[in-house]
């Protein structure tokens, strides 16, 4: 069964349809990638289902239960969490508040320090600059502490807006290593990049978004070899 | 200026200070959850010293639709300034759900929750002086109980005179800077109010309710607003329902001087602004304020961002 279910989605962001009609879903263990170019609505559609945007028309479903109307913070509540595009960390407070406010929804103080601790060993750069605000962490810092911060609740389906954006390759490879052991480890990812080709190697199935619809879909493999992706979105 | 005279108006200064101080944070707490200046503060500031004096005397007697009212109680006065001042924080609440709340769901303009904000204060000082008359209200001499009024410290010929009430009102604020520091700074809900007053959206990802946040800044900062008019009440008497409006400006003062959105910035604001005022000599007492805000404009000139404020604002 679908853990997410978007079923005609239209959302209109600053007076454009930014996404008309989209319908995908997340089956429950799956990476699932959607590509596109700039402004192709795969931000809109993450923040839709995070509930920062307004649906026009259209359904989002989590685990069977439709959130169309939930509060943003509802659906954190519900096991949905993200990590945004620009990483949003908060910079004023330090790294360990951020990953403590990753579990704002959660009361088991006990597994929170433990998953805290998790944390810092996925990440050890974190645990070097514990006391540190985030603000003065690099980029690639940053961008950990937001994935970082977006696990501590706990997710059972995380959303990754461009976590590439702006990294050195090395680090890019690192975070999605990463991103393929938190899958293996049962958490479903729902992930938007720019970085067409790596982000299909590292996931089971692809939509591609183009001016708000979905045009293609499919598995990565398969769509990786497809001609029309290739030109596309691949440069090859 | 002798020594002890400049230790009279220090003693004076910081005294008068530390409420410009507490009122100011209630202007700093919304500023910078919302990013907008709450008007009608002023008159949650006068609403609180209204409701602290009812509390504690029982009565009002003067003038309005409640001259002849008398209540079948009356509080101890610590219990009256605590509870005036709770219900001052409701106040703030309903500010937030008739003036703020309406707009922010609309989407509307920021600047316009500032006029409704000042719809609101109108609206309130009127009630207010239909219900209780525009006389002046003291607060009975014995009201903090059976303590004498002052003590005086003798250098030689010179006296140092130090009123209770002085005295009252420095340690009130202080146990208060202090409470609200702690909440602030090292709890998890300080924690999750400076995540929403950093970023609000990035907040609502990380599970919290932004609503709910601001409406308990709201509480806070109308807490802050009446226990700082309750504290000037009991200090001063209530000069009328008006009589939050002057102090609605220094308050505004305070915060600029300090630095908009800083809470380090508006306890030192209200220090700054307070002693400023203590230094006036009495025979100028008359432009106490004048010499105020010359000194907020002399220091925005050397440090536009106000003495603690961060250089780049971006909320406005």
């Amino acid at each position: 069964m679908a853990l997410l279910e978007l079923e005609n989605l239209t959302v209109s962001y600053e007076a454009i349809q930014a996404v008309r009609n989209l319908s995908l879903e997340v089956r429950e263990g799956e990476i699932v990638t959607l590509i596109g170019a700039n402004g192709a609505g795969k931000s809109t559609t993450l923040r839709a289902v995070s509930r920062l945007l307004k649906v026009q028309t259209g359904r989002i479903r989590f685990d069977g239960c439709d959130i169309t109307g939930h509060a943003p913070d509802a659906v954190v509540r519900l096991g949905i969490a993200q990590s945004p595009e620009g990483r949003q960390v908060l910079a004023l407070q330090t790294v360990q508040d951020n990953l403590e406010l990753g579990a704002y929804v959660r009361h088991d103080h006990v597994a929170i320090k433990e998953d805290i601790a998790r944390m810092y060993r996925l990440f050890p750069r974190l645990e070097e600059r514990r006391e540190q605000s985030a603000g003065t962490l690099s980029g690639g810092e940053q961008q950990m502490l937001a994935i970082a911060r977006a696990l501590m609740s706990r997710p059972r389906l995380l959303l990754l807006d461009e976590p590439s954006l702006g990294l050195a390759p090395l680090i890019v490879l690192e975070i999605f290593s990463i991103i393929r052991d938190l899958n293996a480890g049962g958490t479903t990812i729902l992930l938007v990049e720019q970085n067409a080709k790596l982000a299909m190697q590292h996931s089971h199935r692809t939509y591609v978004l183009e001016a708000g619809q979905i045009t293609f879909s499919g598995l990565s493999q398969e769509l990786l070899s497809d001609e029309r992706v290739l030109r596309a979105y691949l440069g090859d | 200026m002798t020594a002890v005279q400049f230790l009279q108006n220090f003693l004076n200064g910081i005294s008068i200070g530390s409420v410009y101080a507490i009122f100011a944070l209630g202007y700093t707490l919304v500023f910078s959850i919302l990013g907008i200046i709450n008007f009608a503060h002023g008159a949650v500031f006068t609403l609180g010293a209204y409701l602290t004096y009812s509390l504690a005397v029982g009565q009002f007697g003067i003038g309005g639709l409640f001259a002849d009212l008398q209540l079948p109680f009356h509080f101890s006065f610590p219990f009256a300034l605590l509870t005036g001042s709770i219900l001052s924080g409701f106040a703030g609440v309903l500010v937030e759900r008739c003036a703020f709340r309406p707009l922010r769901k609309r989407g509307a303009d920021p600047l316009l929750a500032l006029v409704s904000s000042l719809g609101v204060a109108l609206v309130t000082v009127n009630v207010l002086q239909y219900l209780v008359g525009s006389e002046i209200y003291s607060f009975p001499s014995d009201v903090y109980g059976d303590i004498r009024p002052a003590f005086v410290l003798h250098f030689g010929e010179k006296l140092v005179v130090i009123r209770t009430v002085q005295i009252i009102i420095f340690s009130v604020c202080m146990v208060v800077l202090a409470l609200l520091g702690y909440l602030i700074g090292w709890t998890r809900i300080g924690k999750a109010l400076r995540a929403v007053a950093e970023n609000a959206a990035t907040a609502s990802l990380l599970g919290i309710n932004v609503d709910r946040f601001i409406l308990y800044t709201f509480f806070l900062s109308g807490f802050l607003g009446g226990l700082a008019g309750s504290l000037v009440g009991t200090s001063f008497g209530i000069a009328g329902p008006y009589f939050g409006v002057s102090y609605g400006l220094k308050g505004l003062a305070v915060i600029v001087m300090g630095g908009l959105g800083s809470i380090p910035g508006a306890v030192l604001g209200g220090m700054v602004i307070g002693l400023a005022e203590a230094f006036v000599p009495s025979e100028y007492s008359a432009y106490k304020e004048a010499v105020a805000f010359a000194f907020l404009f002399a220091a925005l000139l050397i440090r536009p961002q106000g003495l603690l404020g961060r250089s780049h604002i971006q909320k406005v």
